[in-house]
């Protein structure tokens, strides 16, 4: 091509640029564009996958707007599964003070809680089904043991939710090891500067630790937030919804509508339903989060 | 003009790859050199299944030179669909979730047979009435049955006798059944249950013992909650209060072990009685040759004795792609696969019940090791009038798992029979009447 002889729109290095990057954005476009708008256009049809999609306007919104029996229950169930995000972020909070602390042998501890957030998802959910089996499971001999009646977990509406949450609350080095590092970089001279004005541990704590570190715990909660929304694996792996669909997750029944169901139309629309809803609870913790969060460049 | 020229070279570069990529897949199964037409068949069989399949169709491929069948095991149906939308299909598939077979047919995925069977050697009067019922959608044939699993009721003997029970005599009726579960379920000394009457069944299989039926062909209708049905769901939740309630049974049943062992719940005791299939014959004989039972239809309400001889049937099924290329063949294939050659062939290594009439008497099949007597049982009740199975239409998917739900919250109490079928009924009514 000789098109660079003639006055261009977009300089050779800039073509050259793109040309780079091509593979990059063909594979953008096609594969992850592309599909994102055909999911809004597939929201108003009635889509079956098996035959093509017929134009229904609103009609897939109302219906999941009406239906009490699984749309419903299943963003409440997604909801309570919020409970776990503040338990999660204290728990991970509270064991990266631990293992910040300057102790013989830390880097031993530091890896055993570390180490179950490398085990596999699934695999982390099958050992689990072992350990909260009603019958021979680790968890409730031990409970029997100290006479305390033992909840048969996963096989109980009542219990399957609690028990998914202790179960995702052992994983939680993850975003202890990111607390870890951000408490690491805490300036010495601000507890220095602490010490003299004699605060003690808990003000040090309050004063110095929390602010400095709101960073990260803001960039753990937003993914917290979107990572509750989309939770899938687990209950995929370990309960299918049940038992009574206590486990019934928003992803999961938005899976059963696209690939069980043929109800394509519907899944598609409550995609864009959790992208919405999604989008608002994280523009919330946004929000607030002037009020909370210190970044060192601002001041 | 820049960027039209970028956009050019981008759609050449595309056109280049995705033909190059069209021409890779699409040059494989042609026919080759010495005109012998490849099959491409996709079959969900895995593992020694996958085996005992490839060795019928090594059989076939033998002795019909012109064709040779090429089996791709383990597929699952969503895999299948994925490739019917995209065009691309095999040229025979087998569903493995029955529930599929109604969607394909509704949408017009998978081609009608009643044609080709017409005109082969095949006739209705073959086949075992309930295996041909579940390949028709709308009153056409859809799919070709190729072996079937029978549930029915499997009692042990020992467990029997522990609680005073005759061990020779199942239960007949579902009242009767209740009794008997009353009377083996035992609890330790700190309250536990240790063993219980009956293993929980789906709920999908407690509904056809009353016969209520689910769905009405001819008007589109659902029946999710004639009385019968609600009958039935009253029933399942009186059997399970029988054995210490239904959180409890279902907490003790998570202890289960794998069905496939030595160590199924059935097998030792932990369950006294189960609705299961054949395949446990060979099972038993295999893991646990110790264990005596017995193999019953499953009981009947007493207030219904019509119901009487009630069997559930599961099953293989054969469809041929609308888009296949190859669907003569594909047909001729499925023929034979009813010839009492093929059926024996499979039957003999996966352990399904034939559906071809002529088959279920085949001497080999019922004779010779002891558990083949147990099998041949099941081979009995598997033409059996009341032999039932669930209807096939577009929405089975959604409906058996709103069943489920439904039973699933009778269980626990969170609804009245009557509430939780009913809901049932709206929810997949609605669905229904987006395929009218």
């Amino acid at each position: 091509m000789r098109t660079n002889s003639r006055k261009t729109f977009l300089s050779r290095e800039q073509r050259l640029g793109l040309w780079f990057i091509s593979p990059w954005l063909i594979g953008f476009v096609l594969l992850t564009l592309y599909p994102i708008l055909a999911t809004l256009y597939l929201s108003f049809t009635d889509y079956r996958v098996l035959s093509p999609p017929r134009w229904v306007g609103w009609a897939n919104y109302r219906e999941l707007l009406l239906d009490t029996e699984n749309f419903w229950p299943s963003l409440g169930n997604t909801v309570f599964f919020f409970l776990e995000l503040p338990l999660a972020l204290i728990l991970g909070l509270a064991l990266a003070l631990l293992l910040n602390q300057k102790l013989r042998g830390m880097t031993i501890y530091r890896t055993l809680f570390y180490l179950p957030s490398i085990v596999p998802v699934v695999a982390n959910a099958m050992l689990w089904l072992w350990l909260l089996n009603p019958e021979h499971g680790l968890v409730n001999t031990g409970l029997r043991a100290v006479h305390i009646p033992a909840p048969a977990w996963l096989a109980s509406p009542l219990w399957a939710k609690p028990a998914l949450i202790v179960m995702d609350l052992w994983a939680v080095g993850g975003s202890m090891v990111i607390y870890l590092a951000a408490l690491q970089g805490v300036p010495t001279s601000l507890y220095e500067a602490a010490d003299l004005d004699g605060a003690n541990a808990f003000q040090k704590l309050v004063s110095v630790t929390l602010p400095a570190i709101s960073p990260v715990i803001f960039f753990n909660l937003i993914m917290g937030v979107i990572g509750t929304f989309q939770y899938f694996t687990q209950t995929f792996v370990m309960t299918k919804g049940g038992p009574d669909k206590a486990t019934l997750f928003y992803a999961l029944y938005l899976y059963q509508n696209a690939f069980q169901y043929f109800r394509m139309g519907a899944a598609c629309a409550m995609a864009w339903l959790l992208f919405l809803v999604t989008l608002a609870a994280t523009f919330l913790v946004f929000k607030t989060s002037a009020g909370w969060v210190y970044y060192e460049g601002e001041r | 003009m820049r960027w039209s020229s970028i956009v050019g070279k981008v759609q050449v570069a595309l056109c280049v790859t995705l033909c190059g990529f069209m021409w890779g897949c699409a040059s494989a199964p042609e026919k080759s050199a010495d005109t012998v037409v490849r099959i491409r068949c996709w079959t969900m069989w895995s593992g020694g299944e996958e085996k005992a399949f490839q060795a019928v169709l090594d059989r076939y491929n033998e002795t019909h030179p012109g064709v040779r069948f090429e089996n791709l095991g383990s597929v699952n149906d969503e895999k299948t669909v994925r490739a019917l939308v995209a065009g691309a299909p095999p040229d025979v598939f087998t569903v493995s979730d029955p529930s599929y077979l109604g969607a394909l047919a509704a949408n017009d995925a998978i081609l009608p047979l009643d044609d080709l069977f017409g005109k082969s050697h095949l006739k209705t009067d073959d086949f075992t009435r309930a295996s041909l019922s579940q390949a028709r959608y709308n009153g056409k044939l859809y799919a070709m049955p190729y072996l079937v699993d029978c549930i029915g009721l499997l009692w042990n003997k020992k467990v029997f006798r522990e609680a005073g029970l005759d061990p020779e005599r199942p239960p007949q009726t579902i009242e009767e059944l209740e009794e008997f579960c009353r009377k083996i379920t035992r609890h330790g000394s700190d309250g536990r249950l240790t063993r219980i009457g009956l293993r929980p069944p789906d709920g999908v299989n407690l509904l056809a013992l009353y016969g209520g039926g689910f769905f009405e062909p001819a008007t589109g209708r659902i029946t999710a909650n004639n009385p019968r049905n609600i009958e039935a769901a009253t029933a399942f939740k009186a059997l399970m209060d029988a054995q210490g309630g239904y959180e409890a049974v279902q907490g003790f049943a998570a202890g289960f072990a794998n069905e496939q062992g030595g160590y199924n719940s059935f097998y030792v005791g932990q369950a006294g009685m189960a609705f299961t299939g054949q395949w446990n014959t060979y099972w038993i004989a295999k893991y646990k040759p110790d264990t005596e039972y017995g193999v019953a239809p499953l009981p009947y309400p007493a207030a219904h004795p019509e119901r009487k001889g009630t069997l559930w049937l599961g099953g293989n099924f054969f469809c041929i792609p609308k888009e296949s290329r190859h669907p003569k063949e594909a047909w001729d294939f499925l023929v034979w696969t009813q010839s009492l050659e093929a059926q024996r062939l499979l039957a003999d290594s996966l352990h399904g019940v034939p559906n071809i009439r002529a088959a279920l008497k085949l001497r080999s099949l019922r004779e010779g090791e002891p558990w083949r007597v147990s099998f041949g049982k099941f081979m009995d009740l598997s033409d059996s009038s009341n032999a039932t199975h669930f209807p096939p239409m577009p929405v089975a998917a959604l409906y058996l798992s709103e069943i489920n739900s439904a039973i699933e919250a009778v269980g626990y109490g969170r609804k009245t029979p009557e509430k939780s079928l009913s809901d049932t009924q709206e929810r997949v009514q609605r669905e229904m009447d987006r395929y009218r």
